[in-house]
């Protein structure tokens, strides 16, 4: 009988402590009763409508990558070159192409013969140049590695000017290139190029036309 | 071979870089057509190589040009036409979000370069316009002036009216604007004066080539202002491509 009493008391102490701890600012729950002759009301659902936001497709028509080879100063000897390339790709048929890059001559063959006489100080050797291009890919194709592997390719012409600086001198250059371009994956590509760099020269005492080909092997990544 | 692995490395870390920036979800098609076909190479030359029939799903990759690089429901992965990938559609029906090529009547930005003859030297141009109106725009001019006697850095900014901006294989323009040049001499004597500021007015054409391609044609006169009380006037002249935005 004791214990029953306890637990009766301990039970409504429990329900009168949860009744504090849900004691707040909520009203007391109405309860009403709808009057059967008034209009039935319209209950407007308070639901926002879900934003679909539809994904966008990358463009990936920038082009960026570095190349090194061998650039022929005309009268200075074969000389390594690098340099980096920015292009723009705007139709599958035309891009648009930047280089910058640079070298240094070695010596002339009147250097060589009279190893007395210096053409250029060893600053004025240095050879930067900057190109802005068109280009247009004239045979795009595919190359095949063993039986199970094609990578698509291109083969280019660009043509454009830019700065040549030699000896010290800024000079306007026009140049004329062609190249391949070799897909490895999506994203990264192989370039081969052979350019021209044509540009006005007075440096032995006559002005002429120097013609300064170079042929590099690059790397691009596209974005 | 050293300078070439790094390089590699770095493209590498560049890409994944770009791959981790792009991690999201990619759109997905549905196929309305009869069928979508698939290229081996984002040109019009490169064979089909699988297709997709009507109804199936094709998730859109990338794009690169007209080209779109997808993937079949299969995993096989192809390049598909813009032309064919507009007509598909999203799964709740709507058209397929394909962004249209910028209107050239009303495009906004233009970035490009051009050849041109300044003050009797050969001139390298490059510049950006941003079209703070459909006939009215704002542009900042970088170029190099190369001649036998100096070189010149020519720095401009100025604005761009395009009298009938709907016209669209040729349209005139006219400008102003101001500026700032910088002599480097090649043979002495040196300028008395080697850094002027500049204005100019211009007159041009601008015309449609294709997509997002266009030409730029102008002729400006610059006076120059010095401290010499002589009156220094240049003409230029320049002709370029460019890409509009």
């Amino acid at each position: 009988m004791e214990s029953r009493l306890c637990s009766i008391l301990l039970a409504a102490a429990l329900l009168s402590g949860c009744g504090w701890f849900h004691r707040g600012d909520k009203k007391p729950v109405q309860v009403s009763v709808e009057d059967p002759g008034a209009e039935p009301t319209i209950v407007e659902p308070q639901v926002t409508r879900r934003e679909v936001k539809t994904p966008r497709i990358k463009a990936k028509d920038f082009e960026v990558g570095a190349y090194f080879g061998a650039l022929s100063i005309e009268d200075f000897g074969t000389n390594p070159v690098y340099g980096v390339r920015a292009a723009y790709h705007v139709t599958e048929d035309f891009f648009l192409e930047g280089f910058l890059a640079r070298s240094k001559a070695g010596q002339s063959s009147l250097e060589e013969v009279f190893p007395a006489i210096t053409v250029l100080s060893n600053s004025g050797r240095q050879f930067t140049y900057y190109d802005l291009d068109v280009g247009y890919n004239i045979l795009p194709g595919e190359v095949f590695l063993g039986r199970g592997r094609a990578f698509n390719t291109a083969l280019y012409v660009t043509a454009g000017m830019g700065d040549v600086k030699f000896a010290q001198q800024d000079q306007f250059a026009l140049n004329f290139g062609v190249g391949t371009r070799i897909l490895i994956t999506d994203w990264l590509a192989l370039h081969l190029d052979v350019r021209d760099h044509v540009f006005e020269s007075s440096l032995f005492g006559v002005d002429k036309n120097v013609h300064n080909i170079e042929g590099t092997l690059g790397l691009t990544t596209f974005f | 071979m050293r300078r070439l692995l790094g390089l590699i490395l770095l493209l590498q870390t560049l890409h994944l870089g770009v791959a981790e920036a792009a991690k999201r979800p990619l759109l997905q098609l549905v196929v309305t057509a009869p069928f979508l076909e698939m290229h081996s190479g984002p040109g019009r030359g490169y064979p089909v190589v699988y297709v997709i029939g009507r109804d199936e799903v094709v998730t859109v990759l990338f794009s690169r040009t007209d080209w779109y690089k997808v993937r079949a429901p299969h995993g096989a992965e192809g390049w598909a036409r813009r032309e064919d990938l507009a007509i598909t559609k999203l799964a709740d029906g709507e058209p397929a979000p394909i962004p249209p090529y910028p209107d050239f009547a009303s495009h906004r930005w233009e970035v490009g370069a051009g050849y041109g003859v300044y003050n009797r030297q050969n001139l390298v141009t490059a510049y950006a316009d941003f079209g703070l109106t459909d006939s009215i725009d704002i542009e900042a001019v970088l170029q190099q002036a190369l001649g036998t006697l100096d070189n010149r850095v020519v720095a401009t900014i100025g604005l761009r009216h395009t009298f009938i901006p709907e016209w669209k294989w040729f349209s005139p323009t006219a400008g102003l604007g101001t500026g700032y040049q910088h002599i480097v001499d090649k043979v002495p004597p040196a300028p008395l004066e080697s850094n002027n500021e500049m204005a100019y007015v211009s007159l041009g054409a601008r015309g449609f080539i294709t997509r997002r391609f266009m030409w730029r044609a102008d002729w400006r006169h610059y006076v120059v202002f010095n401290n010499l009380n002589v009156y220094e006037d240049l003409e230029e002249w320049k002709v370029g491509f460019a890409v509009f935005f």
